[in-house]
């Protein structure tokens, strides 16, 4: 597998390409910037939205116990999966129960993060995304790159090539309102007729048992409606204590993800249709993990917005999949390394520590705090790469002692003058894409000293 | 030991946190003009808005939106909501409208079925001026107490962006949106 740095340089190899992925999460960025301004209590609800979480978090397991009993008694099946291979497990089993052979999904970080797709095509079950930027990564075998906008790696060309291969549109048609009806009409035969739909949850609202689902397209309800068996799968993080909180959090999460006022559709599902199945699986896979670690706990606020993948200088020119995970950005750099820290130790590093993904985290995460704190950890389980270890080791002994930083600043700018080519060549990282600048004659120590 | 008890043990492990909730949230400042608010968001949204005094009214303007189409008036029950995929037109009441997004709060005691306003090809709601709340906290006040088993706010047609971040209305849900202000 590349780390993240090796993976985005093959990002970057196609300039065009990386500057239309930049400028269009920027796009997406500034749209937010603007509705969010149009609300003067914008900052008053970003902190209420942290409080609830941090009041939740604080109680969650009295509010999962509420949660749990008012569902049930509104006739939903509660199911607790410790890891992601029980939460597969539990998804099969209901699943082998009603002898379905195909099910439709609407999007589900949880799922992503579970790999329950790879799990249930091994045991012969053919699982549909309808999300439509999912539908499209899912016919190439790619993951999404974005929680939100899955497809945002792919040009329109792209997609009418898969959309060719797969559902027979004509080779070379690449127009987004062709494409989207012709998957509108192809999965409409899957929404009429699956046995069972698979959902996420946005909001668990433990005061009446009910699970608000958010989408644009409408495939969670089509799918959850049609369907004799529902199955929602959620983190135990998703929990609020009110129903009235949903007020904040419904007014957060789309200005945030994409600019839009709400969600076209934010479902509210408390009962099962008449004969109709409900189950939710509630899933911890290392969430009470991260919630013991108060450095960490902050991570669990997130309600999968996005907007730090949007505002990262560093996902915007590297693209989603360079981060090897189902949640990528500033984000899944900060939630990655609690599921493995020797698979991740790339990903806090992939940051310039800017703090802007803090700055427009709707639940006020402090994202690049947390990334730096991954940062002294990884180091200190002597995870980092050698170089880096070394390197920081060098630099800590120098920066403290005065003698040696005072020649190696001389020697550095006597370097960079006299023989460019030493720092200047393919070793030197810092050279890749960049011109060296050029060396100051003096220190601003000897400049300060000598200053008339 | 079950998963349950495994997880919630987990959580009851960790050290006590005393933090309270912050109470309800109150929006800064009620609009003066909800009805105005409320078209203006329905623009944003994508739908098309039509104001008359009644149904009749209304009659003259949506055979104009949507001719030579099947139009679906009933509220009776559908028990079976595949048989509504022939309807090309699906015309529902709403409980109230929000004003800051264009969301109408619909409830499956007021549908046929609760896949009706996703599975027609175009839909048609009906909300009195005189139901329309500022923001979504005044929207859940006002939902304090009554519960559905089925319920959403919806805000405008069915849309994706997932091409390349192109706007498409029409993705899986409703192809078109037409409120009706009575």
């Amino acid at each position: 597998m590349l780390n993240h740095a090796e993976a985005s340089e093959k990002f970057i190899e196609d300039a065009e390409r990386t500057t239309w992925h930049d400028e269009t999460l920027w796009f997406v960025r500034s749209k937010r910037d603007k509705v969010s301004k149009l609300l003067p209590e914008w900052e008053a609800l970003r902190e209420q939205a942290s409080l609830i979480k941090d009041h939740t978090l604080a109680n969650l397991g009295q509010y999962l116990i509420e949660f749990e009993s008012n569902a049930q008694k509104n006739g939903i099946k509660v199911h607790w999966a410790k890891d992601a291979q029980e939460h597969n497990e539990i998804v099969h089993s209901i699943i082998s129960k009603h002898g379905g052979k195909a099910l439709v999904k609407s999007k589900s970080m949880l799922t992503e993060e579970c790999h329950l797709n790879e799990f249930l095509t091994k045991k012969g079950v053919e699982v549909v995304d309808t999300d439509l930027g999912e539908r499209i990564v899912q016919f190439r075998n790619e993951v999404p790159s974005h929680i939100v906008l899955p497809a945002i790696h792919l040009k329109k060309e792209d997609v009418g090539e898969t959309f060719h291969e797969f559902l027979g549109t004509p080779k070379g048609n690449k127009d987004p309102q062709f494409l989207t009806e012709a998957a509108r009409q192809h999965l409409r035969g899957y929404f009429l007729g699956a046995n069972v739909a698979i959902t996420g949850v946005n909001f668990a609202v433990a005061e009446t048992g009910e699970f608000v689902v958010c989408t644009n397209e409408g495939n969670a309800d089509m799918g959850a409606h049609l369907a004799k068996v529902h199955i929602a799968c959620m983190g135990i993080e998703k929990m609020i204590p009110k129903r009235k909180d949903l007020g904040v959090f419904l007014r957060l999460l789309a200005r945030s993800a994409t600019g839009q006022l709400i969600t076209t559709y934010s479902s509210h599902f408390a009962k099962p249709r008449k004969g109709q199945e409900m189950h939710i699986i509630l899933v911890d896979n290392g969430r009470t993990r991260q919630l013991a670690r108060d450095e960490f706990r902050n991570s669990l606020k997130c309600i999968r917005c996005a907007a730090c993948f949007n505002t990262c200088p560093v996902y915007r020119r590297s693209g989603g999949h360079s981060y090897h995970q189902p949640v990528a950005g500033p984000i899944g750099s900060i939630l990655a390394p609690n599921f493995d820290k020797s698979a991740n130790v790339d990903l806090p590093f992939a940051s310039t520590l800017c703090g802007s993904c803090s700055n427009v985290c709707p639940v006020k995460i402090n994202i690049h705090e947390q990334l730096w704190f991954w940062r002294q950890d990884l180091m200190k389980d002597g995870l980092a790469p050698l170089g880096k270890s070394l390197s920081m080791k060098g630099m800590a002994f120098m920066f403290s002692n005065p003698t040696i930083f005072k020649m190696a600043g001389y020697m550095g700018r006597l370097v960079m003058r006299f023989a460019p080519f030493i720092v200047n060549n393919s070793f030197n990282p810092w050279f890749k894409q960049r011109e060296m600048p050029e060396a100051p004659k003096e220190s601003f120590q000897s400049w300060y000293k000598n200053r008339k | 030991m079950s998963s349950r008890s495994e997880i919630l043990g987990a959580i009851q492990a960790l050290e006590k946190r005393e933090i309270h909730h912050p109470g309800d949230f109150k929006s800064y400042k009620a609009t003066q003009d909800l009805v105005g608010d409320f078209k203006n968001s329905l623009s944003i949204v994508g739908a098309i808005c039509i104001e008359a005094e009644n149904k009749q009214k209304a009659e003259a303007r949506l055979s104009e939106i949507y001719p030579d189409l099947l139009r679906y008036t009933s509220h009776d029950v559908v028990t079976n909501g595949l048989e509504l995929e022939a309807v090309d037109v699906l015309e529902i009441d709403g409980l109230f409208g929000v004003a800051e997004n264009g969301a109408i709060w619909l409830s499956d005691q007021f549908l046929p079925n609760r896949v009706a306003p996703f599975i027609c090809q175009h839909l048609v709601i009906y909300v009195a001026k005189s139901e329309i709340v500022a923001t979504l906290h005044e929207a859940y006040e006002r939902l304090d107490g009554h519960y559905a088993d089925f319920a959403l706010f919806l805000s405008g047609p069915s849309k994706t962006a997932d091409i390349e971040q192109s706007l498409v209305i029409g993705a899986h849900g409703a192809r078109s949106l037409t409120i009706i202000l009575t």
